[in-house]
């Protein structure tokens, strides 16, 4: 069963075009939403969300349409856009007394059970919270209403590396309970690598790749070379970087050719990133 | 809607905010402009929630939340229509107290009356038919709406006040000296104030609707 199904999202604005973005996650996993900063991950959630108006396309959450349901569905989804930034002057427990009475499944045990472990004290105000902490609150407030369905943008950022690894155990935890999936965006790849099953990539408001990790990983591959190598394979690349030794590209699998004398491997999530964004060109290393 | 009305008194408004009300024994001042009173709502209770929700950024938290954006303007509307009763409220115990102390009547300007409070009302809604609609256009911008909606209002109160002189229908409503022909002003006044919040509301969530957050 597909827990969200985004279909042909369309949202134009003056310098930015989010393009047919369509994805798809399927009950019971973890989808990481990746690309660089400005490539239209947060639009893309907002969009989700109903927080900006879509131009066109549709999203479906628990198989319903979202605009006609959007009352119930968002009772089941746990939603934070990155660190709290809202009501400052106001205390924890305050907020939380005011977000509890949105929903009648309210999980105070939960919630209760989240503040000792990220150590939130309920009696600070917002602007009293380190950028991390206010991160942490924003989670424990997505987690604590028996949520079906998370969507997280930069959940990790501003968490220290403890954190960060005890966050991603907590998504581990939540989908071995069986009844939820979660979609969120990072640009710390690292953090991906850890969790995630599905890898979602967007880049200039365009969807590159949707598909496992594995999959993706085994899309491409790591070349290395000399440089009089790299001419033979310079236009079967993704793109690649020049260094002292040779070159070391990215390469989409299906192009490799046969019996190479080529160094391969298996690239990471961040290999793969940086060497879309980098595009098609002669990039020297500059450390080199 | 509970909630995002608890979400109004309990994080938006500030507690000070109901001693503005006070401000509505400045009636009691005799052979005074009276709508300076109910004025100050709109001076100083008005603008700071709408301040205090940018501030706040609390159009986006709400949005956030599992209601729909009518629904966020709904609380808005019901939450500053009720402050204004409020206002209204105690404008009519100072009417009272007023009009036991002294019957002296307002020999230049309106009267503090039944009919008074009615004027005060529509004064109220005609200011919320302004401020509402043009701020949810994008939901933080604050000053012109401002600016535009207590002109409307005071003009309201200055197009009275002037009537009262010049203008002998106002005289009449003013002058009239029964109680019940006062009431009838009230009552008329009421349904105004409720009609132009429901217009209010009408065109700020179809505004609301279709902006990005």
């Amino acid at each position: 069963m597909n827990i969200l199904e985004v279909k042909d999202l369309r949202k134009a604005y003056p310098a930015f075009t989010l393009r047919d973005v369509s994805f798809t996650l399927e009950h019971g996993y973890i989808m990481g939403f990746i690309g660089s900063n400005g490539a239209g991950k947060t639009t893309t959630l907002k969009s989700i969300m109903g927080l900006v108006i879509k131009d066109g396309g549709d999203v479906r959450v628990f198989d319903e349409d979202f605009k006609a349901n959007e009352l119930k569905i968002k009772q089941k989804i746990g939603f934070m856009m990155g660190e709290i930034d809202t009501f400052p002057k106001h205390t924890l427990s305050v907020i939380t007394g005011a977000v509890r009475r949105f929903y009648p499944e309210w999980n105070e045990a939960a919630y209760r059970g989240y503040l000792k472990r990220f150590e939130l004290d309920e009696t600070k105000k917002v602007d009293e919270l380190s950028s991390g902490m206010r991160v942490k609150y924003s989670l424990t407030l997505a987690l604590s209403h028996n949520a079906q369905l998370l969507i997280l943008d930069e959940p990790t950022s501003g968490l220290d590396p403890v954190a960060r690894d005890d966050l991603l155990e907590i998504f581990q935890q939540l989908i071995e309970d069986g009844n939820m999936s979660i979609l969120f965006s990072t640009h710390i790849t690292s953090d991906l690598d850890k969790c995630a099953d599905y890898i979602t990539y967007i880049k200039n408001g365009a969807i590159l790749e949707s598909c496992s990790k594995d999959d993706l990983i085994a899309k491409y591959r790591m070349v290395k070379g000399t440089a009089k190598q790299l001419e033979a394979v310079k236009d079967l690349v993704v793109s690649y970087r020049k260094n002292a030794f040779g070159f070391l590209a990215l390469m989409e699998t299906a192009k490799l050719p046969g019996n190479t004398e080529l160094a391969v491997e298996a690239p990471t999530l961040e290999e793969i990133m940086v060497y879309h964004e980098r595009g098609v060109g002669n990039h020297e290393s500059a450390a080199l | 809607m509970k909630a995002l009305l608890y979400k109004e008194f309990k994080l938006v408004i500030n507690p000070l905010f109901y001693l503005v009300a006070l401000l509505s024994a400045l009636i009691l001042i005799p052979q005074w402009l009276y709508f300076i009173a109910p004025l100050y709502f709109t001076f100083i209770t008005a603008p700071n929630i709408f301040t205090l929700s940018k501030t706040y950024n609390e159009q986006y938290f709400s949005a956030s939340q599992p209601v729909t954006r009518r629904e966020i303007v709904r609380a808005r509307v019901v939450s500053l229509a009720a402050l204004e009763m409020l206002q209204t409220l105690v404008l009519t115990v100072c009417v009272i107290i007023k009009l036991t102390l002294w019957t002296t009547p307002n020999y230049i300007f309106m009267d503090g009356n039944l009919a008074f409070l009615g004027l005060t009302l529509i004064m109220f809604g005609i200011f919320n038919l302004v401020m509402l609609p043009m701020f949810y256009k994008t939901a933080y911008k604050i000053g012109v709406p401002v600016i535009l909606a207590t002109t409307a209002a005071a003009a309201f109160a200055a197009g009275i006040e002037l009537g009262i002189i010049y203008w002998p229908f106002i005289r009449f409503i003013d002058g009239m000296r029964t109680t019940a022909a006062h009431g009838f002003t009230l009552i008329a006044g009421i349904l105004i104030f409720l009609g132009l919040n429901a217009l209010a509301y009408r065109i700020s969530a179809k505004r609301f609707e279709k902006i990005d957050l």
